[in-house]
C-alpha cells in the first residue's frame, strides 16, 4: 500500500512497476474525501468562458456565479464582457414556482443592455432539479432576440466536469458551422482546447502565421463568437487539451470530415512537435522548411536561458496534479527537457488511456493517482520526497505549508507557458520558486532562556480560572500561543 | 426594493460560504457540505484565494443518483470518510441548495448515522440549514453560529467568564486583536468563532489534518454559564447565538455594532468595562489618543472625500461611521444582502448617502457614475468598477483575492482604524496626480 487513508482508494494509486492490474478511475468521487474536482457545471464553464464578447448567463443562485466570476486567466485581445458575472441569482420564490419567467426576462433585459452576439446559459443544480425548460426558454429568446441563445446543460451533479466539458463542446457545435464565409488561405486551422491563459495563444499563433497558416479559431482562447461560426471552414484541427476537446473533435470530423491531431504548445519537443504536424499534414515541403528554420531560429534563442534555468533545477524532483492527462503528459516531457525526475502524477479526471500513456512515459517508481485528495497528494509529496509541486491554487497552499515549492499550472497563473518562450517563463518559474532562500530559513529560532510553560500544560478540559489568565498573558508575551485545550481533550468536556 | 432579473457582477455570496467561516473557526471542526462536488471545490478555491492558507471542505459529492433517490447514503458515508480520514471533534454540515430542493432530511439522517456508526458517537455533527437560494453569505454565517452553540452549549457551573460571539466575518488578525485586547485586561472570555489561527497557520513544515485552533468545544459548552454575552457584529443582523444564550441559559446579551471606528470602539469598550467593572488597560488608552492623533494627521486630506462603500453590512456600517468622523462623506453605500435593517442604519449614519441594498456592481456602477466619487472602500470584487470609472480603491473585507495579507488585514479597534486612517489616506494620495510631493510637508 503506497498511502492508505480512504477505504476504496487503493486501486487509484499505483507506483509504475509495482501492480499489474490497470490503474482504477473514472468513478465518481468518493464522498468526505475530500476530491480536488469541481462539478459539471464548472466543467462547462471553464471551456465557454474565454470566448470573449459572448455574454454568460448562469441560472441558478448567486453563489455558482459569485465563485466563478472572472476565474479564468484567459486573456483578450479586445471584449471583454466574458469577465462579467451574468447570473438570474435564483431565490427561494423561484425554486418554489419556478425560474423561467426570470430567466426569460434576464435574457431580454442583458440582450438589451449588451448586445452581444450570443448567449450561453448554463443550468445548475436547483434548475435540474426544479426541472426549469431553459431549452425552451433559449429557443423562445433566440426567436424574440434574433441571436444564438446557446442552453448549455450542466446541473452540477449530472457527472463530473468530463460531462460539463461535453455540455460545454455541444454549445459550440450550435454556433460552429452557421458562417459560411472561407478565407482564401488554403492552409487553415483551428485550436481545440487551447484558453489563451496569461496569453499562450499569442506565444503560439505567430509561429503558425509565420508559416503562412491561418487559424480560423481558438477554441476557445481569446475567441470571438464569428470565428466559432467558422470554424469548420477549417482543414485540421489541433486538439491540445485532450479532455476537455476530443469529443468536439471528433463530432467536427463526423459532420464536417475535418481530421484532428493531438499536439501540445508546452515544451519545446512538443511545439516543435506541433509545428512539424501541420506541415506534415498540409504536405507543403516549403511549409515544413519554414517549420524547421522557425524550430531551429527559436531554440537558438531560448536554448541559453533554459540552459541556465536547467543547470539550477536539473536533478530535483517533481510532482504534477492536474485536472486533465494532456497537460500532465506534456509536463512529464518539459520536466526532462529540465533534467528533472516526475515522481508523482495525477489527474483528477484521467480515463484508462490517459493513464496507460501516463505509465508508458514515466519512470519505475513513480506514483501515479487517479483523483487524489488533500491528504493524499500530501502523504505522497512527503514519501516521494517532491521538490516542486505544479498543479491549481487548492494545491498551492498545501505544498507550501510542507515547505515544497509550487507551480501554478492552471487558470490562475499571470505568466504564459506555452510555445518557445513560453517554456522560458516555466523554467525559470520552476526555478525561481525551487532556489527561493525562503525554504532554507530555520524553521524554528533556537531559544536559550527556558519557557514558562504552566500555561501550555494547563488541561484543556479544566474551565479557565482567574489565576489561569495571568500566566496566558506571561505566555503570550514570551510569544506563545495560549492552549486552547490540550491533545486529549474530549469532545464536549462534560460529556 | 424590486429585483431585476439578472444580477450582474455579484456582491454577495451563497449562504454555506458563511458557515464554512463558523466551521474552521471552532477547534478541529470539519466543514462539510451536503450536495455535489463543486460546491465544496468551489468555495475551497474562494477561500484559498483568500486567506492564502489549504482549505479542505468535505463534501457527501451527490450524484445524479442522490439527486433522485434522495442523499443518505451518500452523506453517510462521508460522514464516515471524514471521521477516518481527517479525526475531527466535531463536523459542521452545511446543505446546499441541491440537498435541500430533493428533500433530504439531513438532522434525521444524522441521528440514523450517529446510532448506526459507533465511531460517530465521539465526534459532535451539527446540521445547519443553508439553502443557497434562501440568503447570502451573512446569514448563512450567523445560521452556523446559532446552530453550534445550540448543539453544544451544556449548562453546568457558573463560571462568571463572558461570551464574546464574532457575528459577522472579520480577518484572523482581527480576532487575535480581540484575542491579546482580553488577555491584557485580564478578562475571560470565550471568543467565538476563532478564525486566527485556522485561516492563518504559522509555517512549521507540518500540515496537520486539522488546523490548530479555533474555540475549543468544551469552551461552546460552557457558553451556557458565562456572565454575559456580546456579541460583535450584530447592529442589523438577527442576534442569533446571543438570543439563544439568553431566552435558554438566562445569559444575559448585548448586541453590538463591530467595534470598528472611534465611536463604535468606545461604545465596546465602555460595554465591556460595565459588564467587568474592570477599566480598559492603559496601552490601549493610549492606542486610542494614538487613533485620534493620526485623524487629526489626516484630516484635511480626507476631508468632504466622498466615497463609495460596499460589502458586508457590519462592516459597512462600521467605516461610514468612522468616515463621518474623519469628515468624509459617504455618498453610496451599498450591501449585496437583503437587509431593511442596515438600511435603515446606514441611511441614519449617512443621511445624504445613496443607501443601496441587494445591490450588484452594475447598480453600483450606475450610481458611481452619477456622483464624483473620489474613493472606494470594500472587498476586491469592486476592482472591476473602480478601474473602469478610474476611482482609488482601498481594499476592506472578504473577499480579497489580488492582493497579500488579506489575513493580516485588521480594521478592528482603536489600532484597526488608525490603519484603515492611514490605508484610506494613503490609497488617495497614491492615485493623484502629482505624485506624493504636495503632501509630504504640513501645508495640506
Amino acid at each position: 500500500m503506497i498511502v492508505k487513508i480512504f477505504e476504496g482508494r487503493d486501486g487509484h494509486i499505483q507506483e509504475k512497476g509495482s501492480s499489474a492490474l490497470p490503474l482504477a478511475c473514472g468513478n465518481e468521487s468518493l464522498a468526505g474525501a475530500v476530491s480536488q474536482r469541481a462539478c459539471v457545471y464548472s466543467g462547462a464553464r471553464v471551456v465557454l468562458n474565454p470566448l470573449t464578447d459572448a455574454l454568460h448567463l448562469v441560472h441558478g443562485p448567486v453563489g455558482c456565479a459569485s465563485y466563478t466570476w472572472d476565474i479564468r486567466g484567459s486573456s483578450s485581445s479586445g471584449p471583454d464582457l466574458y469577465r462579467n458575472s451574468f447570473s438570474t441569482d435564483m431565490k427561494e420564490i423561484d425554486v418554489v414556482f419556478g425560474g423561467e419567467k426570470r430567466l426569460a426576462s434576464a435574457l431580454r433585459a442583458l440582450a438589451s443592455q449588451f448586445h452581444p452576439p450570443a448567449i450561453f446559459v448554463y443550468s445548475t443544480c436547483i434548475v435540474g432539479v426544479i426541472g426549469d425548460d431553459i431549452v425552451a426558454i433559449c429557443k423562445k429568446a433566440e426567436a424574440e432576440i434574433g441571436i444564438p441563445v446557446i442552453p448549455v446543460k450542466s446541473e452540477g451533479f449530472r457527472g463530473n466536469k468530463n460531462e460539463g466539458y461535453k455540455a460545454a463542446c455541444n454549445a459550440l457545435l450550435r454556433l460552429i458551422g452557421t458562417d459560411d464565409c472561407v478565407s482564401k488561405n488554403p492552409f487553415r486551422i483551428n485550436l481545440l482546447g487551447e484558453y489563451n491563459v496569461a496569453g499562450d495563444l499569442w506565444c503560439v499563433k505567430p509561429l503558425f502565421e509565420e508559416m503562412g497558416i491561418e487559424v480560423v479559431a481558438a477554441l476557445t482562447g481569446d475567441a470571438r463568437v464569428a470565428d466559432i461560426q467558422r470554424a469548420h471552414t477549417a482543414r485540421l484541427n489541433l486538439v491540445q487539451c485532450s479532455g476537455s476537446m476530443t469529443y468536439l473533435a471528433k463530432r467536427m470530423e463526423e459532420r464536417y470530415g475535418i481530421p484532428y491531431k493531438r499536439i501540445s504548445f508546452f515544451g519545446l519537443g512538443d511545439m516543435s512537435d506541433a509545428l512539424r504536424t501541420v506541415a506534415e499534414f498540409f504536405g507543403s515541403d516549403g511549409m515544413m522548411s519554414k517549420a524547421e528554420e522557425i524550430i531551429r531560429r527559436e531554440t537558438a534563442r531560448v536554448g541559453p536561458k533554459i540552459d541556465h534555468h536547467r543547470s539550477r533545477v536539473s536533478g530535483k524532483k517533481a510532482a504534477i496534479y492536474m485536472g486533465g492527462a494532456a497537460k500532465a503528459v506534456s509536463l512529464v516531457r518539459a520536466f526532462q527537457e529540465l533534467g528533472m525526475d516526475v515522481v508523482i502524477i495525477g489527474t483528477q479526471t484521467g480515463d484508462r488511456d490517459d493513464y496507460q500513456k501516463i505509465a508508458y512515459i514515466v519512470r519505475e517508481g513513480t506514483v501515479i493517482v487517479d483523483d487524489a485528495n488533500p491528504l493524499e497528494l500530501k502523504e505522497l509529496l512527503i514519501r516521494q520526497n517532491a521538490d516542486l509541486l505544479v498543479a491549481g491554487v487548492k494545491e498551492r497552499f498545501l505544498a507550501y505549508k510542507l515547505g515544497i515549492a509550487f507551480c501554478d499550472f492552471n487558470h490562475d497563473r499571470t505568466t504564459s507557458f506555452e510555445g518557445f518562450d513560453g517554456m522560458v517563463n516555466f523554467a525559470r518559474e520552476v526555478d525561481i520558486s525551487i532556489n527561493s532562500p525562503v525554504w532554507r530559513l530555520p524553521k524554528k529560532r533556537t531559544c536559550r532562556i527556558k519557557r514558562r510553560t504552566e500555561a501550555q500544560e494547563a488541561p484543556g478540559e479544566e474551565l479557565a480560572a482567574p489565576s489561569e489568565t495571568a500566566s496566558r498573558v506571561q505566555a503570550m508575551a514570551a510569544g506563545d500561543a495560549i492552549a486552547s485545550g490540550g491533545e486529549d481533550a474530549p469532545q464536549l468536556c462534560d460529556n | 426594493m424590486l429585483r431585476s432579473s439578472a444580477t450582474i457582477n455579484p456582491c454577495s455570496m451563497c449562504m454555506p460560504m458563511g458557515s464554512v467561516l463558523v466551521f474552521r473557526g471552532i477547534d478541529s471542526c470539519m466543514p462539510f457540505f451536503h450536495g455535489s462536488q463543486g460546491c465544496s471545490t468551489y468555495m475551497r478555491l474562494y477561500l484559498a484565494h483568500h486567506f492564502r492558507e489549504p482549505v479542505d471542505i468535505a463534501s457527501s459529492a451527490l450524484s445524479e443518483k442522490g439527486a433522485v433517490y434522495g442523499g443518505a447514503a451518500n452523506l453517510k458515508q462521508g460522514l464516515k470518510n471524514v471521521i477516518e480520514g481527517y479525526g475531527p471533534k466535531a463536523i459542521g454540515i452545511a446543505t446546499t441548495c441541491l440537498a435541500e430542493t430533493i428533500g433530504d432530511d439531513v438532522p434525521q439522517i444524522v441521528r440514523e448515522f450517529q446510532a448506526e456508526e459507533p465511531l460517530a458517537r465521539k465526534v459532535i455533527l451539527f446540521p445547519v440549514s443553508t439553502p443557497s437560494y434562501s440568503a447570502s453569505h451573512e446569514v448563512g454565517y450567523r445560521v452556523a453560529l446559532k446552530v453550534a452553540v445550540q448543539t453544544m452549549a451544556k449548562k453546568s457551573v457558573q463560571s462568571g467568564r463572558i461570551n464574546l460571539l464574532v457575528g459577522s466575518i472579520i480577518s484572523p488578525a482581527d480576532i487575535r486583536y480581540l484575542r491579546r485586547l482580553f488577555a491584557y485586561w485580564e478578562i475571560d472570555v470565550i471568543l467565538l468563532p476563532d478564525i486566527s489561527e485556522t485561516f492563518d497557520a504559522p509555517l512549521t513544515g507540518d500540515l496537520p489534518r486539522m488546523p490548530a485552533g479555533g474555540t475549543p468545544l468544551c469552551d461552546i459548552a460552557d457558553t451556557a454559564n458565562s456572565r454575559a454575552t456580546v456579541t460583535l457584529g450584530t447592529s442589523v443582523q438577527e442576534p442569533g447565538a446571543g438570543d439563544y444564550l439568553e431566552k435558554e441559559f438566562g445569559v444575559a446579551h448585548t448586541p453590538l455594532p463591530l467595534p470598528v471606528g472611534l465611536e463604535f470602539t468606545d461604545l465596546f469598550a465602555g460595554k465591556i468595562e460595565e459588564l467587568t467593572g474592570l477599566p480598559l488597560p492603559k496601552d490601549y488608552e493610549t492606542e486610542r489618543g494614538r487613533l485620534l492623533d493620526a485623524m487629526v494627521d489626516a484630516h484635511k486630506l480626507l476631508a468632504d472625500v466622498s466615497t463609495a462603500v460596499y460589502g458586508d453590512t457590519e462592516i459597512v456600517l462600521g467605516l461610514i461611521s468612522l468616515m463621518k468622523e474623519l469628515g468624509m462623506k459617504p455618498r453610496i453605500v451599498a450591501t449585496g444582502a437583503a437587509n431593511p435593517a442596515f438600511a435603515e442604519a446606514a441611511q441614519k449614519l449617512a443621511p445624504n448617502a445613496k443607501v443601496m441594498m441587494e445591490a450588484d456592481f452594475s447598480e453600483i456602477e450606475h450610481e458611481v457614475k452619477a456622483r464624483e466619487i473620489e474613493l472606494m472602500v470594500g472587498p476586491f470584487t469592486g476592482r472591476r468598477t473602480a478601474r473602469k470609472r478610474r476611482i482609488p480603491l482601498f481594499r476592506v473585507g472578504f473577499p480579497n483575492h489580488d492582493r497579500f495579507g488579506a489575513s493580516r488585514q485588521l480594521i478592528l479597534g482603536y489600532e484597526g482604524a488608525m490603519r484603515l486612517v492611514d490605508g484610506m489616506a494613503n490609497t488617495i494620495i497614491e492615485n493623484r496626480d502629482g505624485s506624493t510631493e504636495a503632501y509630504r510637508g504640513g501645508s495640506e
